[in-house]
């Protein structure tokens, strides 16, 4: 078992070293990323295995019979999203043993985040290793590190300042709204899409007064859902391009794989409305809206690296609570390695 | 009552010009400081410059026998003194922030700008306007409108910064006290509207008077001053239409204003002219 410690391993890309374009190109749908945890899982040599994918990261956890496999598993990403090589070693980072062990603490915890601090990524996170031991992908030692990892999140957010000031994707939408519409409460909102950051946006949103809100997303059963939990109504998706310039603020958070607005439906819209301003908030991997889009004349178009630089311009001011909650996860990483060990050592006598 | 204050106009000018540049440090320097500056300060120090400034202009007043607009220097503090007089009149209505502070930094300029040029205070005969109170309301409504579109281009002036913050995903320093670009192309658009009416209302009066005493009015000071109002009613008009509308809108109002008070040394140096070349007397003991 030793031995099967030493090749767990992490490898993936994430917002820290890769831009917003490449992740597009690494983002894989629910589906995408479930097949390709089944395809692991059957390769020769990986024990166990779990694909984390969210608008910020795709990492896979592996417990191989050899250090090796993680050059096999890159090979079957580049195949899958048809990047070169060159682009994923570019981009790409893997961890070993107990850096890997650190690095799931340190993403758990949200030290990794965007947004550091965010708790989203530990529901993520539980999402993932639940849909993977569901699968059987994952089995002892995966089971046993992610179980622990969500313990030492929670550990770290109640003694550290960690969360304290942290400003979520919703307040800062908000305050640029304001920053373009001063007041709120005459501001037409679409949310487009039934994501979770999308949802929360618009809560944000009816928080400080707007009452007009419409949802759209691909399956209109979705968007009645959400509508329905928001209290709003629902349009239908087929059409929103078309009723675009009827909207002040829109939130883009589906699963599209191409953009769904474009700069000749913007302009158009914009052109029937040259008063008003446009606000666009692009939550989505891939991107739901062209980055040329912003050239339009009073459109705003604010995409989810631009949300989370802003979210952590207060950083400076928690760097000694994250230095802190970095050194409560190394301890439990450490006490964690060993456990594995020892428990191997045992089994093995 | 302001005949017995021992001060001149030019020192009380100064004095005026003093409380403005405080105003403005204080909202620098609380900008500097990250932290919106106290609006009842501002306000406070602005209604003393005004004062002061409304004390200086009578003073230059009383000793003209008029309304204190015949040469660039009283233009330019009448200018400014009707800036202040807007921000009050805005300000508290519709309360724009941080348009204190460029109210401030603008009166500012014009008056201490216009104190340091001593040439634009050149003699003048007294009673230029006559006894035709037309004319003396033409002037007057003039710098008035031009008031008006002094604080549009401060307007203008804070929407472009507000909206380059906005594209350059800026959030920190002066864009988290800057009204939302909407309010301020708003106001712009309001401001505009009554510039452009009072300065036709002037111009109307001001017709009245040229229909009758055409050999009066230089050539050069009419052309300037119907280009300007061409200028402002084409934008107005773009505007009217939606087809000059937020950031074009604001750099051709704040291009605008720059033409219409580099216009006014030329106008006033042709009016001087054409009074040497027809023998009229310029200086005035003061």
């Amino acid at each position: 078992m030793s031995e099967v410690l030493e090749s767990l391993f992490v490898l993936g890309t994430s917002h820290h070293v890769t831009p917003l374009e490449v992740r597009e190109r690494f983002a894989l749908t629910e589906a995408q990323a479930s097949d390709l945890q089944k395809q692991l899982h059957t390769l020769e040599g990986i024990r166990e295995c779990l694909v984390l994918n969210t608008c910020n990261r795709l990492e896979i956890y592996c417990l191989a019979d050899s250090i090796e496999r993680a050059k096999e598993i890159s090979g079957l990403i580049c195949n899958k999203q048809n990047l070169s090589p060159e682009l994923y070693q570019q981009f790409a980072y893997s961890h070993n043993n107990l850096e890997a062990l650190q690095h799931l603490l340190e993403v758990s915890a949200g030290l990794d985040s965007q947004m550091v601090g965010e708790t989203e990524i530990l529901g993520q996170l539980k999402q993932a290793y639940a849909t993977a031991r569901e699968a059987h992908c994952t089995g002892k030692v995966l089971n046993r590190l992610f179980e622990k990892s969500f313990q030492a999140a929670k550990v770290t957010r109640t003694q550290t300042g960690i969360t304290r000031g942290k400003i979520s994707i919703g307040n800062v939408t908000v305050d640029l709204a304001s920053r373009i519409f001063g007041k709120l409460g005459n501001s037409r909102v679409l949310l487009l899409g039934s994501g979770e950051v999308g949802e929360k946006t618009a809560q944000a949103l009816k928080s400080r007064g707007i009452g007009d809100i419409s949802v759209s997303s691909r399956t209109f059963e979705n968007a009645y859902t959400l509508a329905n939990n928001l209290g709003v109504t629902a349009i239908d998706f087929d059409s929103f391009v078309d009723q675009l310039v009827h909207f002040d603020i829109v939130i883009c958070s589906t699963a599209a794989p191409e953009a769904l607005i474009n700069k000749e439906a913007m302009a158009r819209a914009m052109n029937q409305r040259p008063e008003r301003p446009c606000f666009l908030i692009d939550l989505a991997m891939p991107r739901d809206v062209d980055p040329s889009v912003e050239e339009v004349e009073n459109v705003y178009l604010y995409n989810l690296d631009d949300l989370s630089n802003i979210a952590n311009e207060n950083l400076e001011a928690r760097k000694a609570e994250i230095e802190k909650a970095r050194e409560i996860l190394k301890k439990h990483a450490w006490n964690l390695w060993l456990l594995l060990r020892r428990r191997e050592l045992m089994l093995k006598a | 009552m302001f005949n017995e204050i021992i001060m001149t106009d030019r020192t009380t000018f100064a004095i005026a010009a003093a409380i403005y540049g405080a105003a403005f440090l204080f909202g620098l320097i609380s900008l500097l400081m990250r932290r919106a500056y106290s609006r009842t300060i501002m306000f406070a120090l602005l209604c003393g410059g005004f004062l002061i400034q409304t004390i200086a202009l009578n003073l230059r007043g009383t000793e003209i026998k008029a309304c204190p607009l015949g040469n660039p220097f009283e233009i330019t503090q009448f200018l400014a003194w009707s800036l202040v007089l807007l921000f009050f009149i805005i300000g508290p209505a519709f309360r724009l922030r941080l348009l204190g502070g460029f109210t401030a930094g603008l009166a500012t300029l014009l008056v201490a700008g216009s104190l340091a040029l001593p040439s634009w205070d050149t003699p003048y005969p007294t009673g230029i306007f006559g006894d035709n109170h037309w004319i003396e309301l033409h002037a007057a409504l003039a710098i008035f409108s031009y008031g008006f579109f002094a604080i549009l281009s401060l307007v203008s002036a804070m929407f472009l910064i507000q909206q380059h913050g906005l594209k350059k995903k800026q959030f920190k320093g002066v864009y988290q006290y800057l009204p939302s670009v909407q309010q301020l192309d708003l106001m712009a658009r309001r401001l505009l509207i009554t510039g452009v009416i009072v300065l036709t209302a002037s111009l109307a009066f001001g017709a009245v008077f040229w229909i009758n005493n055409f050999e009066l009015v230089p050539i050069f000071k009419l052309t300037a001053t119907c280009f300007i109002w061409l200028g402002y009613l084409t934008v107005f008009i773009l505007r009217i239409q939606k087809k000059l509308v937020t950031r074009r809108h604001a750099i051709a109002t704040i291009a605008l204003f720059i033409l219409a008070m580099a216009s006014l040394w030329p106008v006033q140096s042709a009016r001087d002219n054409e009074a040497l070349i027809e023998g009229l007397p310029t200086q005035v003991e003061r």
